[in-house]
């Protein structure tokens, strides 16, 4: 049920003819050290960061980013992509998850084997637990699950994120590396890089429900915000292949730039950061057309939506 | 103590045949040919066919150029990679494929992934040879030997040097 008072907050922007910011996509160029923020469709400015980010998450208002090789993660303010802090990082952070207000942050360490939980605040490691190995992307749900893509060991390890105990360990295809949640949180997809599929896990049993066949070397999932389609990033295609999410079937594979990597939805586009060209295509969810590329600083990889204001008021 | 000292050298070659990494770092070569893009792609486009025109290749040995197909190969320097096309698209005249477990010997990175293209270019053509490799030591002090610098210098000169010779084998009629 929707309360009238809450149909107000979201009308009365709009009512009274203010502009209602949209939501930003961070794009996290790993050679060029940048930053590049996104609005509808278009390049609306960048920062410099420091060496060799790879990964990009969101969270209340900030934007983090994990540095492997820096011993180190980025925060920025979302709202205008400014750096704030350094947290310092003892082991090689790569995966990211920032809870919904932004005050904690979830760190999988590569070459570490596990994944600590951290205050966003000043980087204290509050808790830690063994993943499998080479843990890559992790992923948290509303009911702070914590899924981590175990990509060595082949399997997706689920921990409960208030003490850090491992809920479940799920055997995937080979090498996963990322992952995304449906809407509703009731699956989870799992892009697997050297078998060149999708794993398909049912979030309520922790079981793999199916696995079914993408293009070369997906890197990259995300779901539409209705729930009704999967996007993979082909890495070594050069496509994003788009299932439908109730038969698993390949409803169109899209043409996109160089090894693309992170893909993410936001207002009915897709972006997906090309790795090798130093762009991100934008793609249209309606027609499933590229309709832009966007140049950005060398070697994208990630990308993550910061929600807009109205959201984080929410 | 002796025990320890034969144990540490496995130890760290198991670690390098897992780990993947997490910075991948680009390569990119191309070079242009005095042929026909068919003229080339009679001879880039045998995927084992490396061996014919690849300085630093010994011996190659495939298992056919569609998708899926394999080649092994060994290096003059005793190193040996498998190979496998991920996508064979001789109509395009373009490839791409993978390595499978690494071999410091042979090249000093954890993995790579590459696509060859040859395309007409004036009137001859253009060969491009480009991919993603990770380093041989994908931790957070890699030996020298083993660091990005000494990855980027490898695959760029494997590539290049590649490509010369598919060059001086097409231009000049004979293999290597």
């Amino acid at each position: 049920m929707i309360r009238p008072a809450l149909v107000a907050l979201f009308l009365a922007p709009a009512l009274a003819g203010l502009p209602v910011r949209a939501a930003t996509v961070y794009v996290a160029s790993q050679q060029g050290a940048q930053v590049t923020r996104v609005e509808a469709g278009a390049v609306v400015g960048h920062a410099t960061v420091a060496e060799a980010p790879a990964t990009v998450a969101a969270g209340g208002g900030s934007v983090f980013l994990s540095h492997p090789d820096g011993h180190a993660i980025t925060v920025t303010d979302a709202a205008t992509g400014v750096v704030l802090r350094r947290l310092p990082y003892r082991g090689q952070a790569f995966g990211l998850a920032a809870s919904a207000d932004g005050r904690t942050l979830f760190v999988a360490d590569w070459s570490g084997h596990r994944v600590d939980r951290l205050s966003a605040a000043d980087g204290t490691v509050e808790a830690s637990a063994e993943t499998g190995r080479d843990p890559a992307h992790i992923t948290l749900d509303r009911a702070g699950r914590l899924y981590v893509a175990d990509r060595e060991s082949h399997q997706i390890s689920v921990f409960e994120t208030e003490r850090m105990t491992r809920l479940a360990t799920i055997s995937v295809g080979t090498a996963p590396f990322a992952l995304a949640l449906s809407p509703d949180e009731r699956r989870l997809y799992v892009g697997n890089v050297r078998s060149n599929d999708l794993t398909v896990i049912d979030t309520q049993a922790l079981k793999p429900l199916t696995t079914v066949p993408v293009g070369p070397m997906p890197y990259g999932v995300s779901v539409s915000p209705d729930g009704a389609r999967v996007l993979v990033t082909n890495q070594q295609a050069g496509t994003v292949t788009v299932l439908d999410a109730g038969t698993l079937a390949i409803a169109a594979t899209v043409g996109v730039g160089r090894y693309p990597e992170g893909i993410v939805i936001e207002d009915g586009r897709a972006y997906v950061a090309n790795w090798f060209s130093d762009s991100v295509s934008v793609l249209d969810l309606a027609t499933l057309k590229e309709v832009a590329r966007l140049p950005v600083a060398e070697g994208p990889r990630s990308l993550a939506v910061a929600a807009a204001a109205k959201e984080i008021l929410r | 103590m002796r025990l320890s000292l034969l144990v540490l050298p496995l130890a760290l070659a198991a670690t390098a045949a897992l780990a993947h990494g997490p910075t991948p770092q680009k390569v990119s070569q191309s070079i242009t040919i005095k042929a026909s893009p068919d003229a080339v792609w009679k001879a880039a486009g045998d995927f084992a066919g490396i061996g014919k025109w690849h300085p630093a290749i010994g011996k190659a040995e495939g298992s056919g150029s569609k998708d899926g197909g394999t080649r092994t190969l060994t290096f003059k320097n005793g190193g040996k990679l498998e190979e496998s096309l991920d996508e064979y698209k001789p109509e395009g005249r373009t490839y791409s494929y993978r390595m499978g477990e690494p071999n410091l010997t042979a090249l000093p990175v954890s993995s790579y992934s590459a696509t060859f293209t040859v395309s007409p270019e004036g009137d001859g053509s253009k060969v491009e040879w480009m991919g993603r490799f990770y380093r041989g030591d994908t931790g957070n002090e890699p030996p020298e030997n083993l660091s990005d610098e000494a990855g980027k210098a490898a695959m760029n000169a494997y590539f290049s040097e590649g490509l010369k010779g598919l060059k001086a084998a097409v231009e000049g009629g004979k293999s290597k």
